[in-house]
């Protein structure tokens, strides 16, 4: 098992660095750079040559690449050109926030939106089939910027049951923490149990329709224990792939919720850095992004035998 | 209790880090759309920075809010005949926020860090030849500052005083490492730097042995006694989440509430929306170079295609002044001739059109949906000059790439925007200058940037007005840009919130105010 961990983090490594080199060369492509954006309006050509000597922009790219990737082989990932903070500690710092947003949301989404998947292909093309499917079709149509703003007008603004703006840590205020978070969580949880649950119902339905399953039910298992015992493995494995996708895209940043939350996360750290070309920050994102790809499909491999034998992990 | 325990526990092994304590009762709180770059004034800015560090730091002077400056460190200003020396004595018993006296000495050694080309400060080129050059700083004794110039000029208050230079405010050595970078900002304003917690807020702690100045606020100057313990900055980028955010007593001070809010909020009871203009312009530039638009009777063409009255209308729901004269309406250089709006004359433009050879090929405006107005600029405009029979197409481009095509001078029209420019002389400046060595701007016509350098040396208001005038004249006739209006800023304040003033620039200023219910 470790000699198969080590393997798939060897394998990692040219993707990560085709990731690396990817974003440094395309962001280099982009029009606009940091010392135009810093000094905006007032920009003279002799005041944007001090900004890009004072940060190696007058370098050539190549060098600056390398550079780069040897400071970052290193551990640092530079400075943020913007705000001059290290841009490693940086990232950690706003990852802990959307961590805790997509870990809870995801949580939830997955122990609503399992359950209620398996349960409307059990009772497929009933009322409560085409009511889970309806609800999960709706959810998946919400933009989450949209339905951030409606809680935060009904709960936030009408019933004044949390606070509209802020943040605070569960290590400091356990309660004044859950209020911060309940709206970004909520509507993350809600879309997510969406698509959740159209994968879990589709699964479950492919499933229920084998043969082993008809041979349990024939042997007199207990309809429960047959969902419980035999469907739920095999049904919940290609939806465990999906949880995989869905947190790797996530843990990269949610940057509409984190916006309309006002949350510093690190989707907000990417999107602000990219609008402020603000180079290290957002190689360093990237990369990071990249990192949490391979750490969560790992997992995902690694989790994948527990519920379908005929995959053995290496 | 173990339940909680455990919770906390889990909690912490996840790592949910970044705590921010819930304001306390007596903190003034106020909307930030974006977090500031740094502390360090004048280096690392943004008009948020600049509007942060006003609350730690001041200059030997500040702008007043009629955009002139006034005395702040300096008890006084003493300029010699031939406008070559500059004397500041010091304001007595004005103490640093780590209780030291403010001395000359100090001065000296802010203006000495200022100069360094490693500083990279913002405005050292502006007193290292472009607007003059300080060639001593002398301090005579410990009250007192003379600095001597190679040539007079009438910008050298205005520039030590500008909010982008960071007011040149006067730090303690405490503000910096011991390697000399950046640390903190130990200044003498009516607030000290408390915490600073990145993409969430800063907060600003009452300075109690703060010299006020007598008598009342002004702009940057006069007196700014604090009245509330703390002054919290939150920062919300999303403008909904921000008018919630007032809408449920999470914030005291919206200060830059969008136009299209502003019918409601002020229907609503309790809530009070502080108008006022600013200094900055809204303006649509053409490319002079172009084959097209180098044909001046083209761009005169567009200029009367567009109905600037009705524009500027339909962006600001009235609250802002047409103007054709880039300096702002608020400024005490703006006269009555620059107040003039040539009327719409749509048959005029066709036949000028017609005479400088156009035949209805697209002409590219480049825009941007970053800021709200200019691309509500462009597509209004685009509408106005097809009635003249004028094809305008746009090209919405992100922010930093238009600013890019700005700073190169890579467009043939552009919706642009620029900040405040508190001096006469700079709201010429910002688009007059050779495009061979400054591609990004607009006028280039050597004439006109020799009255520029002329009223950047001239002290003599009146003079300095009949050169304005002339300049604002030979602008209609060149028609290199289309000035259109400063807009107006909006900040919006619930009952309890007593005391507060918007003004020219668009970031609050949290002295003078109280809170009625705390």
């Amino acid at each position: 098992m470790l000699a198969y961990v080590l393997k798939r983090l060897l394998v990692a490594l040219p993707t990560l660095l085709l990731v690396a080199a990817s974003v440094f060369f395309l962001m280099r492509l982009i029009p606009g750079d940091p010392a135009t954006v810093i000094l905006g309006d007032a920009a003279t050509p002799e005041a944007v040559a001090d900004l890009r000597l004072a940060y190696g922009l007058d370098r050539p790219v190549l060098v600056q690449f390398a550079l780069w990737i040897e400071r970052a082989l290193a551990g640092d990932l530079g400075r943020s050109i913007t705000s001059g903070e290290a841009v490693g500690p940086l990232i950690l710092a706003r990852f802990q926030v959307t961590a805790a947003i997509v870990f809870a949301s995801v949580g939830i989404a997955v122990l609503l939106a399992v359950p209620l998947g398996m349960l409307a292909a059990w009772k497929q093309n009933s009322w409560g089939d085409v009511a889970a499917v309806a609800a999960a079709t709706f959810l998946l149509s919400i933009p989450s910027f949209w339905l951030g703003l409606i809680f935060l007008l009904v709960f936030g603004l009408w019933l004044g049951w949390v606070p509209v703006v802020g943040y605070v840590t569960f290590a400091e205020d356990f309660w004044g923490a859950l209020h911060y978070i309940a709206l970004p969580v909520v509507t993350l949880a809600l879309i997510e149990t969406g698509v959740l649950i159209r994968m879990a119902r589709a699964s479950t339905v492919e499933v229920l329709r084998l043969d082993y399953i008809a041979h349990a039910r024939a042997k007199g298992v207990p309809e429960w224990r047959v969902l419980a015992r035999h469907a739920f493995p095999n049904a919940f494995a290609p939806t465990l792939t999906l949880i995989g996708l869905i947190m790797g895209s996530l843990l990269g940043g949610i940057a509409v919720i984190e916006t309309v939350f006002t949350l510093p996360g690190l989707g907000r750290l990417l999107v602000e850095a990219i609008f402020a070309r603000d180079y290290p920050v957002i190689q360093g994102v990237m990369l990071f992004i990249a990192v949490i790809y391979v750490v969560v499909n790992l997992i995902v491999d690694l989790l994948y035998p527990v519920f379908d034998p005929r995959v053995t992990a290496g | 209790m173990r339940l909680r325990a455990s919770f906390l526990a889990l909690a912490a092994s996840l790592g949910f880090g970044l705590a921010a304590p819930a304001a306390a009762q007596d903190t003034l709180r106020i909307r930030l759309n974006a977090d500031i770059r740094s502390t360090d004034p004048g280096v690392n800015r943004d008009a948020n920075t600049d509007g942060l560090v006003w609350h730690v730091l001041e200059g030997l002077v500040a702008l007043r809010g009629d955009a002139t400056v006034a005395p702040m460190l300096a008890e006084r200003v003493e300029v010699s005949d031939d406008g070559l020396t500059y004397t500041f004595p010091l304001r007595q018993g004005v103490r640093f926020h780590n209780g030291q006296p403010l001395t000359s000495a100090d001065v000296a050694f802010a203006m000495e860090r200022y100069r360094a080309r490693e500083t990279n400060w913002r405005c050292r080129g502006d007193l290292d030849g472009a607007v003059t050059r300080i060639t001593a700083i002398e301090t005579p004794d410990p009250q007192t500052v003379v600095m001597r110039l190679e040539r007079p000029s009438a910008l050298f208050l205005t520039t030590l005083a500008r909010t982008d230079c960071g007011q040149t405010g006067i730090f303690h050595r405490d503000s910096l490492n011991a390697d000399g970078g950046w640390r903190a900002p130990v200044g003498t304003g009516p607030f000290r730097l408390g915490e600073w917690r990145r993409g969430q807020f800063i907060e600003l702690e009452r300075f109690a042995e703060y010299a006020a100045l007598p008598g009342e606020p002004d702009g940057l100057a006069g007196n700014k006694t604090p009245h509330v313990d703390r002054v919290r900055f939150t920062v919300i980028p999303d403008d909904a989440a921000a008018r919630a955010a007032l809408l449920a007593d999470n914030i005291d001070i919206l200060p830059d509430a969008r136009t299209r809010d502003l019918r409601d909020l002020r229907a609503r009871p309790g809530l009070t929306v502080h108008s006022s203009p600013s200094f900055d312009l809204q303006i649509i530039l053409m490319q002079t170079t172009d084959p097209l638009l180098s044909d001046v009777r083209m761009r005169r063409a567009i200029a009367l295609a567009l109905d600037v009255p009705e524009l500027v209308r339909a962006l600001t729901e009235g609250g802002s002044r047409p103007s054709r004269a880039p300096i702002p309406v608020g400024s005490g250089f703006h006269t009555p001739l620059m107040s003039e709006v040539p009327a719409r004359d749509l048959a005029a433009a066709r036949r000028l059109a017609q005479e400088a050879g156009y035949r209805g090929q697209p002409i590219r405006i480049v825009t941007t949906r970053r800021y709200e107005a200019f691309y509500e600029i462009a597509v209004l405009a685009q509408d106005m000059l097809r009635e003249a029979g004028i094809n305008l197409e746009l090209e919405v481009l992100e922010w930093a790439t238009q600013l890019q095509r700005y700073t190169r001078g890579e467009y043939q029209m552009m919706a642009f925007g620029f900040s405040a420019r508190l001096d006469p002389s700079l709201s010429f400046e910002m688009f007059t200058g050779p495009k061979a060595t400054q591609p990004r701007k607009a006028w280039d016509n050597p004439q006109v940037q020799a009255m520029l350098e002329d009223s950047m040396r001239e002290t003599d208001r009146a003079r300095r007005i009949a050169l304005f005038e002339t300049m604002f004249r030979q602008l209609m006739e060149d028609v290199p840009v289309v000035a259109l209006y400063s807009s107006t800023n909006n900040a919006v304040t619930p009952a309890h919130v007593q005391g507060f003033r918007s003004w020219a620039v668009d970031a609050p200023r949290a002295w003078g105010v109280r809170l009625a219910r705390r």
